[in-house]
């Protein structure tokens, strides 16, 4: 029963990771290797806010939200003058200073040695401490952030997105201010990554910088590739896909030795599969060009 | 021509693409509620000159002035908001959206595009939203899509696609349009209930530019003509005048 909430609350982490990421790949067609470190930012800020200042979790999640979304701001800057794969190679350079800075200012992260005995949340004196309650948390959150995703996506903001990420030059001259529509998606889909590092922190309860690396980054990436962009059902499609998949790869008794690599092996054959036979992704409506 | 009627002026306007002068030094002014047609060959500048205005080019020299503000400097998201909307000759309708979408997507100046006022004010957007809509539906009726409201804009035929376009620019509520070709590509019965449309347009305040090939719209419905010639204006005037003009004859019809 463990293991099942524990497959459930990771769902409900990446599912917030891959829902935001959307908003940037598939609403305005940026593709960003940074998504990590904004996961990183969330689970730092928070962890640092509960440990160092002794706020309780919810607190600490909104302000993670909010200092996640102004560092969003620096790499919205540079998007805006950048196309294509010059922004692709802006957002990976934010990638690294992010995780060299988590592992390198010990005085503030403690650096690799990670920062451990992360308060579980509580509530009016209820502690989430419990996997099962921890779940039931990470499920009322995950809710919550898709309600609001899918309100933002059914909107004229949503609209206008979808209409940049078509013709950015119809879009323009149709009065959409592009610039700023692009600046408002980094910064919601940054403060939105931080609330799965948050989550994350509070249940795992240590976190170090090896879990906001760009292979990480670049792991979300491949879900909402794999699952497809461009509506909501997507990405958590390539949730559920790219969650399970190694979960259920484990029943099919693999020995040990090889069973890590068999698995990287699986992942890259399909997703050229992917990309070959169906480039929308299982389930996306939007084609990254 | 009376100047103080202009609602657009170009001011010596100059625009080199890739070493080549593709606007030389081009000053025109358009009549507020009248309708000016652009011709010329292909490649005469004309294309170029509508990117000038909607600000997707900036000019290397010049200044383009809309009623009293100058735009030449502007984005082209403050020209559309200034009131100068834009039918692409390759249309650039959204494909994957809908014909509904697209249509809602044509006022300049949308409140409900800037997530604050998403949450902080709803109720406004709501309404706004249900204004927009009920403007939609006319429009599409309008152009004779209802049946394909939902439909990608994508699926649709050229014809209707360039219907859809049209809806999307007239939905804008633009005070001063531009037509790049607006004929092109349009069967013979749909050119006349266009014209029809461009010209109740005009009457109702609106201001036309359009850029065309087919003579015989240009002689149908401009007030006022200018023609352009390797970058350069050479002939200004009634259409009649215009076309009888036998350097245009010659550079344009080969007669």
């Amino acid at each position: 029963m463990n293991y099942l909430f524990h497959i459930l609350i990771m769902l409900c982490i990446y599912g917030i990771l891959a829902l935001s990421l959307n908003l940037l790949i598939g609403y305005s067609g940026l593709l960003s290797l940074a998504h990590a470190a904004f996961y990183g930012i969330g689970a730092y800020a928070s962890t640092l806010l509960m440990v160092k200042l002794g706020l309780n979790f919810f607190p600490a999640l909104i302000l993670g939200i909010f200092i996640s979304g102004s560092l969003a701001l620096l790499i919205a800057y540079p998007s805006l003058r950048l196309k294509g794969d010059y922004f692709v190679l802006a957002s990976l350079g934010f990638q690294l200073i992010v995780f060299s800075i988590l592992y390198n200012w010990i005085g503030l992260t403690r650096g690799p040695y990670g920062i451990p005995g992360i308060p579980r949340p509580t509530i009016f004196g209820f502690e989430f401490n419990s996997i099962t309650s921890y779940f039931i948390l990470s499920a009322g959150i995950f809710s919550l952030v898709f309600v609001f995703i899918r309100h933002l996506c059914q909107s004229p903001f949503g609209r206008a997105l979808k209409s940049l990420r078509e013709d950015e030059i119809a879009a323009r001259v149709m009065g959409k201010n592009v610039p700023l529509l692009k600046v408002w998606t980094f910064i919601i889909a940054g403060g939105l990554a931080a609330i799965s590092g948050a989550l994350y922190a509070g249940y795992v309860t240590y976190i170090d910088p090896t879990s906001f690396t760009l292979d990480e980054s670049i792991f979300i990436i491949t879900i909402v590739l794999v699952g497809g962009s461009g509506n909501l059902k997507g990405p958590l499609a390539g949730v559920l896909f790219m969650i399970i998949l190694p979960e259920a790869l484990r029943f099919i008794g693999l020995p040990d030795t090889i069973a890590p690599n068999v698995r990287q092996m699986i992942y890259g054959l399909l997703l050229i599969l992917l990309m070959r036979y169906r480039p929308q992704g299982l389930a996306g409506e939007y084609r990254l060009e | 021509m009376d100047n103080r009627k202009a609602i657009l002026k170009i001011l010596n306007l100059t625009k080199s693409l890739e070493g080549l002068k593709v606007v030389d030094s081009v000053s025109i002014d358009i009549a507020r509620g009248r309708i000016t047609g652009l011709i010329g060959p292909n490649g005469a500048g004309k294309t170029t000159l509508f990117n000038l205005i909607s600000g997707l080019l900036r000019p290397d020299k010049g200044e383009i002035w809309f009623e009293d503000k100058r735009i030449d400097t502007l984005p082209s998201w403050q020209i559309a908001r200034a009131g100068i909307g834009r039918l692409f000759q390759d249309i650039r309708i959204f494909r994957k959206l809908s014909v509904l979408e697209n249509i809602l997507l044509a006022d300049p100046n949308h409140p409900g595009e800037l997530p604050l006022n998403l949450f902080f004010n709803y109720r406004n957007i709501a309404r706004i939203e249900q204004k927009h809509l009920e403007s939609a539906e006319y429009w599409i009726e309008f152009v004779g899509l209802e049946g394909k409201k939902d439909s990608p804009a994508g699926s649709l035929s050229f014809g209707q696609q360039k219907l859809l376009a049209i809806a999307r620019l007239l939905a804008g509520g633009h005070k001063f349009l531009l037509l790049d070709e607006p004929t092109a590509g349009v069967n013979p019965a749909m050119i006349k209930s266009l014209l029809n449309l461009i010209q109740r347009i005009v009457k109702g305040g609106k201001t036309v530019l359009f850029i065309e090939h087919n003579m015989n719209v240009v002689l149908k419905i401009a007030d006022w003509v200018y023609f352009l010639d390797e970058g350069r204006v050479t002939s200004f005037g009634r259409p009649e005048e215009v076309l009888g003009d036998t350097e245009v004859r010659k550079a344009y019809l080969g007669v």
